[in-house]
């Protein structure tokens, strides 16, 4: 039997013990330091992503790839931005001034015009089967040891309930957060203040002081820190209790995305390591106009916003940014001025930790209908995320025995874009 | 079964039972094995440990202090047969295998309640676990009377790729999702023609939707091959239906009334010669070794805490069984028992190998490696935790007893005895705490593949310190475990009951002091001192972890 020549399973087997090495090693490092102390330094070296999920679809007609005075360009002009020759969509006149900082790739084909398939692709770099999320790997490789927040945090204002972290386990699964409403059960009950809270807490350590002895700690170690991580997160109540300055509410917008864009920065400047904003109503069957001119009014202010919060901390260069949907929406024009579904030929934006700035990648043809040049799927920027943020994602995850690789085998990063 | 033995003269030698087998092939080898192991468990903490792998929940305690007390030789042994005989028993099995089979996808095509409905029964029987799966595998859904058991197939829509690695991990031990388009990069023994042999058994299958019913069924064609490429090396293949290396099983050869009912729109399609039932044949018939071991390694894993191949559903060469011997043994006895699980459970709760500690005493050194030298840490489902917590907190218990207290009205009306009936209580209770057991799941169930590994997060903690559904079980109503310990005047006492209720033991010395130091600490404690001491005690790793 002749085996595939493809995988180079050697390959992945000794790559991934250097790969674990490395990581473990990393994570050494910062366990012993004083998180406190090196606080600045962590910062600066800890990298981390900030995605925008633009969920519904976003047109790259009215984004990234306009096509303005074409068969199905639709009303809005394309505009200059700070790169030169790189145009973008009227509708983002903010974020055309930020272009250096991110690059778009508009060659994008999932083959796939089914929201959840779609999504999921975008997120696992997988057509099917159980992998983990972007942010879910990003939780696992890159959150420190002693994090002060769960590694994958997503802020949404309506239910969309994934399995995230596949084999990774549950600790790396996205907590989901209901817009700036905190989790759910972060409040003491209401019998109960901070020393009495301290008092159970303590007690319930001295039953396990006695149970733990003569038994391997692994599992009960997972346990506690289940805990430490829920006290964390109460202890941060106020994240979501203290209302926004004024001068940055009226900077990022009074909206819901607006609220949870800022909420977003104080987690990234808080050293989370995944934070995913999701940006709602982008599936515009009908007035696709309107609602784009709506939309993204809201997402190009709020967004630039944020961008140059991170720019000016200093933190883009260890933030992934991804502005990204599950697919874009058709060239073809409906009769209820709508646009449908669309994977065959569509854009995203990334930027910040290891992405090459200013870059177009990829074209479509004149009316948008096709892929012209330099066809990717999620498969392909997958790879590049990861890579950007120095995973090695052609290597496998290593779970108990068994060696699962990070990126599917068959695809690899877009080189070009990195950084 | 052995029953029908007794008094024949035994033809075949005499044995020892099974689970002196079992223990016998652990030490085998090492002759200071007996001394290396962990000893057998105390009574309470064997009696909570099978209580909990048995019926799915801890058990009060005044069961544990009437086991303690029992002086039967013989009474480890007969709480077995007792336990195994409730209807708890099949209600834990229905929650394991459900988990098992359909790992918490949302129902679509069939009620959940209807199929979790259909497995209880099957266990409440003891059906045949080859009998079980050849029905969940050949039933198309038309009959109201079998169509919970096409679940299995129905949501997942027949999509093929989900049904093919499922029927490989689930029935055969074996992950070949990689093996759809190549075979599998690190795992020498999962062929392209494994995967594929598998979906052609059900390639011509496919969700049909009646139009006026609204009704999902499966219909069937009569052609369709399946051929398959490697996205590496381009080397092309085909494949009839076939179960892992086990010979192909081609269609016949006079097909020309190819049909039971034609395909044509909105119509179900039945052919004369269906493949998905020869998969279900293949899949249990006794040739098919992949499929007896499988299920003798995942019940295996439920009661020791680890497969015998772990991950369970990676079976290969280089990843063979810790004890090959013990597997072979296992399912032979299986075979000739016609997959009577109940047996295999009972079997296995009596070894010394189930029985032992989980833990060394302080001095002794951790064994390097687990070869069930001692017990395993088994985190609790989240069937289990619920069930548990509201069995510790004394909520299951006042609610049967309210219920009952209802029912002996009608009873002494219509002259029925359903009060004290096992059967109605498991059920009554069940239908009036599901709400509690379905928020334990939202919140610690795991979607998608299962896996022994445990994990944690912080919405779970979250959940536990300051949810209110754990709060409102603390609050000293009635005769919950805080009211009854408000009644106890001495710290002494009140160790005993909640060490007894919680962690189904008696407290030692030093646990007796520390719950007296702990509420000494405040000069007259209070219902909120209480409160805490139980909210620790269900919160530790103790009550956590099945033990």
């Amino acid at each position: 039997m002749k085996r595939n020549q493809g995988c180079h399973s050697l390959d992945h087997q000794i790559a991934r013990r250097q790969f674990m090495a490395g990581a473990a090693g990393g994570a050494v490092c910062l366990g012993l330091s004083d998180l406190s102390a090196h606080a600045e330094t962590v910062k600066g070296q800890h990298k981390r992503i900030l995605q925008v999920y633009l969920q519904g679809g976003v047109s790259q007609l009215e984004s990234w790839d306009p096509k303005p005075g074409t068969e199905f360009g639709g009303p809005f002009r394309a505009i200059p931005t700070s790169v030169p020759g790189m145009h973008i969509s009227e509708l983002l006149p903010h974020t055309a001034q930020r272009m250096h900082l991110l690059s778009i790739v508009r060659s994008i084909n999932i083959k796939t015009n089914d929201h959840s398939q779609g999504r999921l692709f975008m997120e696992k770099g997988r057509r099917a089967g159980e992998y983990p999320y972007v942010g879910s790997i990003a939780s696992r490789y890159l959150a420190p040891v002693n994090s002060d927040l769960p590694g994958y945090i997503h802020i949404s204002t309506r239910g969309l309930s994934d399995a995230t972290s596949a084999f990774l386990g549950a600790q790396h699964a996205q907590l989901k957060f209901e817009g700036v409403k905190p989790p759910q059960n972060l409040g003491l009950p209401k019998n109960l203040n901070e020393t009495a809270n301290n008092r159970r807490l303590q007690l319930r350590q001295q039953f396990n002081q006695q149970f733990r002895q003569g038994r391997r700690k692994s599992q009960t170690e997972t346990f506690d820190a289940s805990f430490q991580q829920a006290s964390k997160l109460m202890a941060r109540k106020s994240f979501f209790e203290k209302a926004p300055a004024d001068k940055d509410l009226e900077r990022y917008g009074k909206h819901d995305f607006g609220r949870n864009c800022l909420l977003a920065r104080t987690l990234l400047e808080n050293n989370a390591t995944c934070v995913k904003v999701t940006h709602h109503g982008y599936d515009s069957h009908a007035e696709n106009f309107n609602f784009h001119l709506e939309q993204l009014g809201e997402f190009d202010k709020t967004f630039s916003m944020l961008l140059d919060d991170l720019h000016e901390r200093g933190m883009l260069e260890s933030t992934l940014v991804m502005v990204y949907s599950e697919f874009g929406r058709t060239p073809k024009i409906n009769v209820r001025y709508g646009r449908d579904h669309w994977g065959t030929a569509w854009s995203i934006a990334l930027g910040g930790c290891g992405i090459q700035p200013g870059a177009v990648i990829g074209k479509t043809n004149d009316k948008g209908t096709a892929v012209a040049d330099r066809e990717v799927d999620a498969g392909h920027l997958f790879h590049t995320y990861l890579q950007a943020l120095g995973i090695d994602s052609t290597r496998d995850h290593d779970i108990r025995g068994r060696s699962i690789p990070i990126g599917d085998p068959t695809t690899q990063p877009i080189k070009e874009l990195l950084a | 079964m052995v029953l029908v033995l007794t008094g024949a003269a035994p033809t075949v030698s005499a044995k020892p039972p099974l689970h002196q087998q079992i223990d016998s092939l652990i030490a085998a080898g090492n002759p200071q094995f007996e001394q290396q192991a962990a000893p057998l468990a105390d009574d309470a903490t064997f009696l909570r440990r099978v209580t909990l792998d048995l019926t799915g929940t801890i058990p009060t305690a005044d069961e544990v202090r009437t086991f303690v007390a029992d002086s039967a030789p013989d009474k480890r042994s007969q709480l077995i047969d007792q336990l195994l005989a409730s209807p708890e028993h099949a209600r834990r099995l229905q929650y394991l295998f459900d988990t098992m089979l359909m790992e918490r996808r949302p129902s679509k095509y069939v009620k959940s309640a209807e199929w979790e409905e259909y497995l209880r029964q099957a266990f409440l029987e003891n059906r045949p676990w080859d009998e079980l799966v050849h029905e969940m595998l050949t039933v198309d859904g038309t009959d109201k009377a079998t169509r919970p058991a096409a679940r299995f197939l129905l949501d997942r829509e027949l999509k093929s790729e989900v049904v093919t690695r499922d029927l490989g991990r689930i029935f055969l031990g074996r992950d070949l999702e990689c093996a759809q388009c190549h075979d599998h990069p690190n795992v020498n023994d999962y062929l392209q023609r494994h995967y594929h042999g598998l979906n052609a058994f059900l390639s011509r299958s496919y969700l049909f939707k009646d139009p006026k019913t609204k009704l999902a069924s499966i219909g069937e064609k009569a052609e369709g091959q399946v051929s398959f490429t490697s996205v590496f090396t381009n080397e092309e293949g085909k494949t009839a239906p076939r179960i892992l290396d086990l010979p192909e099983i081609p269609d016949p050869a006079d097909m020309k009334d190819a049909y039971k009912v034609k395909p044509a729109k909105n119509v179900r399609s039945v052919p004369v010669y269906s493949r998905r039932l020869q998969l279900a044949e293949a899949l249990t018939g006794s040739e098919n070794q992949a499929f007896q071991k499988n299920i003798v390694n995942r019940v295996w894993a439920i009661m020791l805490g680890q497969g015998l191949v772990e991950p369970l559903d990676m079976w290969h060469s280089d990843n063979p069984p810790t004890h090959p011997q013990i597997v072979k043994l296992l399912t032979e006895e299986l075979q000739s028992h016609d997959y009577n699980l109940r047996y295999l459970f009972r079997e296995l709760a009596l070894t010394k190998t189930y029985q032992r500690q989980s833990h060394v005493s302080p001095e002794a050194k951790l064994p390097e490696k687990n070869l069930y030298g001692m017990g395993l840490l088994k985190p609790l489902t989240p069937e289990q935790l619920a069930w548990s917590m509201m069995q510790a907190t004394g909520v299951s218990t006042a609610t049967l007893e309210g219920l009952q207290a209802k029912q002996r009205k009608v009873d002494e009306k219509k002259k029925t005895k359903l009060a004290d009936d096992p059967l109605w209580q498991e059920e009554t209770l069940h239908t009036a705490l599901q709400g509690n057991v379905t928020a334990f799941v939202r919140t610690f169930g795991i979607v998608g593949a299962q896996t022994s590994r445990f994990d944690a997060s912080a919405d779970q903690a979250l959940f536990l310190l300051n949810g209110t559904t754990i709060q409102a079980w603390l609050s000293p109503s009635g005769n919950r475990l805080t009211a009854r310990l408000k009644k106890l005047k001495q710290p002494a006492e009140i160790a005993e009951e909640l060490y007894l209720s919680v962690f189904s033991r008696f407290p030692t010395e030093t646990e007796i002091k520390q719950v007296s130091k702990f509420l000494k600490s405040n000069p007259k404690y209070s219902d909120q001192d209480l409160q805490q001491l139980v909210w620790a005690a269900l919160s530790s790793d103790e009550f956590r972890f099945n033990h």
